[in-house]
């Protein structure tokens, strides 16, 4: 098992490697670059000039990408041009809200995904299934900004804003400042609309697959055999048909992720949260481009990481499958 | 395809030869000079989807999409861009059904033309990621071996991407512009993140394929290899294909969206639904209709090509209901 | 004796006291509290002396101080410097500092900080964008601990001026702290590197989160600041801005979107909404020159293929824009349509109005004369950055206006970034419409149009204009100075060299509990009288 886990750990490193090499590529291809924005009112022609050799902006990509990656394996995920600051502090302190959110969307999703499933698999084709598949139907239909859109309508202008509309309180403990804002409640009321709006696509998704993976299993003879052994339904489906069927899922949910970076971008966006999606498009505009360099390691990281995860749950969830 | 017709042989064969006398049959089995035919698999599919509450209802909004947008410089009462300067934000009214925006544009003319946009952005990119993906899964998987795996690891590195990153950085790389080339622009960025999911579908398919018998056969024969590819392993992979065709235009349409929501997208005066979602959220206090209706249109656009996605998939495979 | 009268009088006597000591009490500061604000842009970095932008320098007002101030009728008061003299020749500004002031960190506010920070803003391995300001500056000397005189090369008339609020003003920098810390350490508000005068010290700042700044105890004036700690946010959207300030949850909205303005007292008709005359110009700029050979900023300049014929400009700018229609569309009135450089709330402006009305037949004839028209319809491109909403909206409503005289114009939108890149390094473009920096004086805008600097953007190249400002800056008796204001306002419209819209305007919006408050525009922007009433 361990060796099997060094073995995907190091399988990891190329694909990280191509995908900050790619966003390092397409950065620097973009018109414009920090420099201007750096000087700002002090910019003269010669100043740019200086500055840019001062960052070792005008080397080659390919030197300054091997730059940045030697620094990388000691440890420094380098300073931002902009406002001097280090990279990995940044994003060690945006890490936790970020992961917050997507954890609970995610418990969101799997919340309203697991019963309404159930009962599609066990009540299929009839109204209380039709449900179910219709409004998850809905849920994978609409965008996640608009669902936002309509949560801060309902909860932040109207019904006298019992719902904060923007910002963040953390969770008592976790705060990674001098002042923060600290409270349990305030927490859960800061993350609710937006874990709300992220998770119910994926909620969609999951009602979908999970409901199809458990009408398969529910088909296939061993489940036949249990209940003529005599089993009553309820073991049944939850021993048998959901832990089975759950292995699609997760795999699909470790692939979620994906989308799940994605619609944190617009989601905190939109919440204005202090979280890595907000830290990624700001640094992506203002072309800070170690800034975007530490947005992709992360979100590399996270995806590579939680790929692993899933597959170690396999282990847990079907005893057949183990790996050398 | 090949199987339902199979199947039905077989219920002939139980039938003429089984135990069961001719009182005990199904009354419409029993009806005299009903000859049994065998239905062509298009056939089967189009009776299934037929019978598909969903599909049904999907495949009319589909359809009505598709008209609203050909048809958008008739049915739009008036001009999307043409600003009328003196009514500004006005409400809706017999004029105007879905009010004005800032700039005195009539909403309505603006949400028609918006299915323009959408639905050009939706299927091109789809069409694009085919044109480019079901080849890569064809080399991929048929010729094997070094293109294989070449073709596959850059798959897994774009699949690897978060979906906006790569999109966002995409739209930011080119200048944006507005009209065509932007659009050009927003259709490129969707298409790259499809390419991979076509060719991984086409590669599997071909994969299971390949071991058949039949191909075996089909060599041994003299067929040359692009025959083989057209004619037997490309029709196997149809159905999936599709299926997943449909869904991702649905896909497509919500990252155009989510696009222009932060300000990526297509870019102003062309009408864009994300677009109009966006710069109308900042009013939604007093003229919340402005940014809910290109939302709802969204909404039902993309749930039009998931229903009729959905019952696709149904209709060309029932196994996998 | 009727003793009516004198009950009388006795009762209204009790009542007046008690009316005054109440009023009285109402208007006594209560010390305490935490303010929060929300910005609606990002801080770009906190070391005071090169960070762009307005947040990072209303920051700086608080954290920092310099040696004078400006009041919003144009006195001027002291900070750290108690008392100024100038000599007859206006080339000698003597500055006698207060006893008391010190940095955060401890250290004198003396003479040699003052040589100390005027000089480092002088020296251009600093980049600091007020450099060109101190260009008049001969050379600062420490006359003794609490005396400091500046010297100049020639009269400026607007030294005080831009020691008190061009961008920062003078911000004072402690050399120990200086020295001790390196430039990123400052930038990033590393804890202790951050060190000012000012009545708050800098307590933490983390971009993308807040910034927290905390009252200090030995601030040179006694009893203030009355706040324990001022708590900044960035909350870039204004509609989610408006739900937290309805919710209470922001106590000061340090500019506010005026798009949203009406919404916003609608919702929270007790807030307390603070506006003035502009001070801010939105311009439509047209390019003059482009460079000959292609290269970006370089000395050999071609006019450009539109806009260089001066009578482009007059027909497209002058009088093809209504520029009544761009202020009702895009600001709902709330602007003033005004043609000169100088916003309508800045020293010595100017109505220039009438020298460019409306007149969209005489736009046609002109364009006619240079040879646009049906056969030859002229093409232009407007770019437009999404900083604002409100630029796409005065593009758009150009675009409109164009059109009516058979004009095509195409908008372009970029990021800001983008907008900076192609605007400042001579890149290809037409038009753009932008407002760019508040004007306390109109020779703050020397940098914006001198032929010599980056930030002249249409490059128009033209001498004379240089000279203009030069004049203006020397002038010290003010009636002349005005007369000198309006030559150059009439000059820039005449040339079409600055083509100006309208004002930009600018609110605050503040908790009816909030009080202490004084209104200076964008210029001066202070905590330190604040106090919060409940």
């Amino acid at each position: 098992m361990r060796i099997y886990i060094l073995k995907r750990l190091l399988q990891m490193v190329p694909t990280i490697l191509m995908i900050t090499f790619v966003v390092f590529l397409m950065m620097q291809s973009i018109p414009g670059d920090p420099v201007v924005a750096l000087l700002g009112d002090a910019y003269t022609d010669e100043d740019a000039v200086k500055i840019r050799q001062a960052y070792g902006l005008d080397k080659p990509v390919l030197v300054q990408y091997l730059i940045w990656l030697g620094k990388l394996v000691q440890g420094d995920w380098g300073a931002s041009i902009l406002t001097g600051r280090p990279v990995l502090q940044d994003v060690l302190v945006r890490l936790p809200v970020t992961m917050e959110l997507i954890v609970l969307s995610m418990g969101v999703a799997l919340v309203i995904a697991i019963p309404a499933a159930i009962i599609g698999a066990l009540r299929q084709n009839t109204w209380p299934d039709y449900t179910a598949t219709s409004v998850a139907m809905i849920g994978v239909s609409i965008p996640e900004f608009f669902v936002g859109v309509l949560l801060l309508l309902a909860f932040s202008f109207g019904l006298n804003g019992i719902l904060p509309s923007s910002g963040w309180v953390y969770l008592p403990g976790t705060c990674p400042n001098m002042v923060c804002g600290v409270s349990l409640w305030g927490n859960v009321q800061h993350v609710l609309m937006p874990a709300f709006a992220l998770g119910i696509g994926r909620a969609a998704i999951l009602t979908r697959l999970l409901r199809a993976s458990m009408l398969e299993v529910i088909r296939t003879e061993y489940v036949t055999t249990a209940r003529a052994k005599g089993l009553s339904e309820r073991p049944v489906v939850f021993k048998h048909a959901l832990k089975n069927a759950l292995i699609p899922t997760v795999t699909v949910m470790g692939l979620q992720v994906g989308f799940l970076i994605g619609g944190a971008i617009v989601i905190e966006t939109l919440f204005a949260m202090p979280g890595l999606g907000t830290f990624g498009i700001d640094a992506i505009i203002a072309r800070d481009y170690q800034q975007v360099q530490g947005f992709a390691l992360i979100t590399a990281l996270s995806f590579v990481i939680i790929n692993l995860l899933v597959d170690l749950a396999y282990t847990f969830l079907d005893p057949r499958i183990r790996y050398a | 395809m090949a199987n339902g017709g199979d199947s039905l042989r077989m219920k002939q064969r139980t039938i003429s030869g089984g135990a069961l006398n001719e009182a005990a049959l199904p009354a419409r089995v029993a009806v005299p000079g009903l000859r049994a035919r065998s239905e062509s698999p298009v056939e089967q599919a189009i009776r299934r989807l037929r019978k598909s509450t969903t599909a049904v209802i999907g495949a009319v909004i589909v359809i009505g999409l598709i008209l609203v947008a050909l048809f958008a410089d008739v049915l739009a009462p008036q001009s999307p861009i043409v600003s009328d300067q003196a009514q500004t934000f006005a409400r809706p009214s017999a004029e105007h059904p879905l009010g004005t925006d800032q700039l005195g544009r009539d909403m309505l003319s603006r949400v028609i033309h918006g299915s323009r946009v959408s639905l050009a952005v939706g299927v091109s990119s789809v069409v694009l990621a085919l044109f480019v993906g079901v080849p890569l899964g064809l080399i991929a998987g048929y010729v094997g071996g070094r293109a294989d795996s070449v073709v596959m690891r850059v798959m897994d590195l774009i699949l690897a991407f978060p979906v906006y990153l790569l999109a966002i950085i995409i739209m930011i790389m080119f200048t944006p512009t507005a009209g065509l080339l932007g659009t050009i622009k927003v259709v490129g960025a969707i298409a790259i993140v499809r390419v991979p999911i076509y060719a991984r579908l086409v590669r599997g398919s071909v994969l299971s394929i390949k071991e058949k018998e039949f191909i075996e056969a089909c060599r041994a024969l003299g067929v040359r290899d692009p025959m083989i590819i057209l004619r037997h392993v490309l029709p196997n992979c149809l159905a999936p294909i599709i299926v997943t065709t449909t869904l991702g235009i649905a896909t497509a349409i919500i990252v155009e969206a989510t696009l222009s929501f932060l300000g990526l997208g297509t870019q102003p005066p062309t009408p864009s639904w994300g677009w109009d979602l966006k710069a109308n959220v900042a009013f939604i206090q007093a003229n919340a209709w402005l940014s809910l209706f290109p939302g709802l249109a969204i909404f039902v656009t993309v749930l039009g090509f998931n229903l009729f996605g959905d019952g696709l998939r149904d209709a060309l495979d029932p196994r996998l209901k | 004796m009727n003793r009516r009268p004198f009950l009388f009088a006795l009762t209204a006597l009790v009542v007046s006291l008690v009316l005054v000591s109440g009023s009285a009490l109402a208007q006594t500061p209560k010390r305490g509290g935490t303010l929060r604000v929300s910005y609606g842009n990002e801080i770009a970095h906190l070391d005071f002396h090169t960070a762009p932008g307005y947040e990072m320098m209303w920051v700086a007002m608080n954290v920092g101080c310099g040696l004078v101030n400006i009041t919003p009728d144009g006195k001027f008061v002291g900070d750290a410097a108690d008392s100024w003299q100038v000599s007859s020749d206006h080339l000698t500004y003597t500055f006698k500092l207060r006893p008391n002031v010190l940095f955060h960190d401890g250290t004198p506010v003396d003479a040699a900080a003052v040589k100390f920070s005027i000089d480092r803003l002088r020296d251009p391995a600093t980049k600091s964008g007020m450099r060109t300001f101190y260009d008049p500056v001969h050379s600062v000397e420490v006359l003794d601990p609490r005396t400091v005189q500046v010297r100049l090369k020639q009269p400026y008339g607007f030294f005080l001026h831009m020691l008190a609020a061009y961008r920062t003003g003078l911000i004072l920098y402690s050399p120990t702290a200086t020295q001790k810390f390196s430039v990123d350490d400052r930038k990033q508000g590393k804890p202790g590197a951050v060190v000012g005068c000012g009545p708050f010290r800098l307590i933490e700042w983390v971009k993308g989160g807040h910034l927290v700044m905390e009252r200090f105890d030995k601030y040179f004036v006694p009893g203030l600041p009355y706040l324990d700690r001022v708590v900044i946010r960035t909350i870039k959207d204004p509609v989610t801005e408006m739900a937290a300030f309805k919710a209470g949850e922001i106590d000061f909205i340090a500019s506010f979107s005026p798009e949203h303005v009406d919404t916003l007292k609608a919702q929270t008709p007790n807030s307390v909404i603070m506006t003035g005359k502009e001070t801010t110009p939105m311009k439509a700029a047209m390019k003059v020159t482009v460079p000959k050979d292609g290269k970006p900023m370089s000395k050999e300049r071609a006019p450009h293929p539109i806009f260089g014929d001066l009578r482009v400009r007059k027909a497209i700018g002058c009088y093809g824009i209504d520029r009544n229609e761009i202020v009702k569309i895009a600001f709902k009135g709330k602007a003033t349509a005004w043609v000169g450089m100088n916003p309508p709330g800045t020293l010595d402006t100017v109505d220039v109005n009438g020298m460019c009305p409306y007149d969209p037949a005489k736009a046609k004839a002109m364009l006619a004369e240079v040879g646009y028209g049906p056969s030859k319809p002229l093409t232009f491109e407007i770019m437009a950055d999404t900083e604002k909403s409100v630029f796409n909206v005065i593009a758009t409503v150009v675009k409109e206006q164009m059109a009516r005289l058979g004009v095509t114009a195409n908008i372009r939108l970029v990021d800001k970034v983008s907008w900076m890149n192609t605007s400042l390094q001579d890149g290809p473009w037409d038009m753009y419409v932008e407002d760019l920096l508040s004007l306390l004086t109109l020779d703050s805008n020397a940098y914006l149009s001198n032929t010599t600097s980056s930030w002249s953007h249409e490059r128009h190249n033209d001498k004379r204009v240089d000279e203009f400002y030069a004049r203006y800056a020397r002038e010290i008796d003010p009636v002349k100075r005005k007369a000198i204001a309006k030559e150059i306002q009439e000059f820039f419209v005449e040339n079409m060299y600055w083509n100006n819209i309208s004002g930009s305007p600018f609110y605050m919006v503040a908790q009816p509990w909030m009080k202490g408050y004084t209104y200076n525009a964008e210029f001066e922007v202070h905590y330190h009288r604040v106090w919060l009433d409940k």
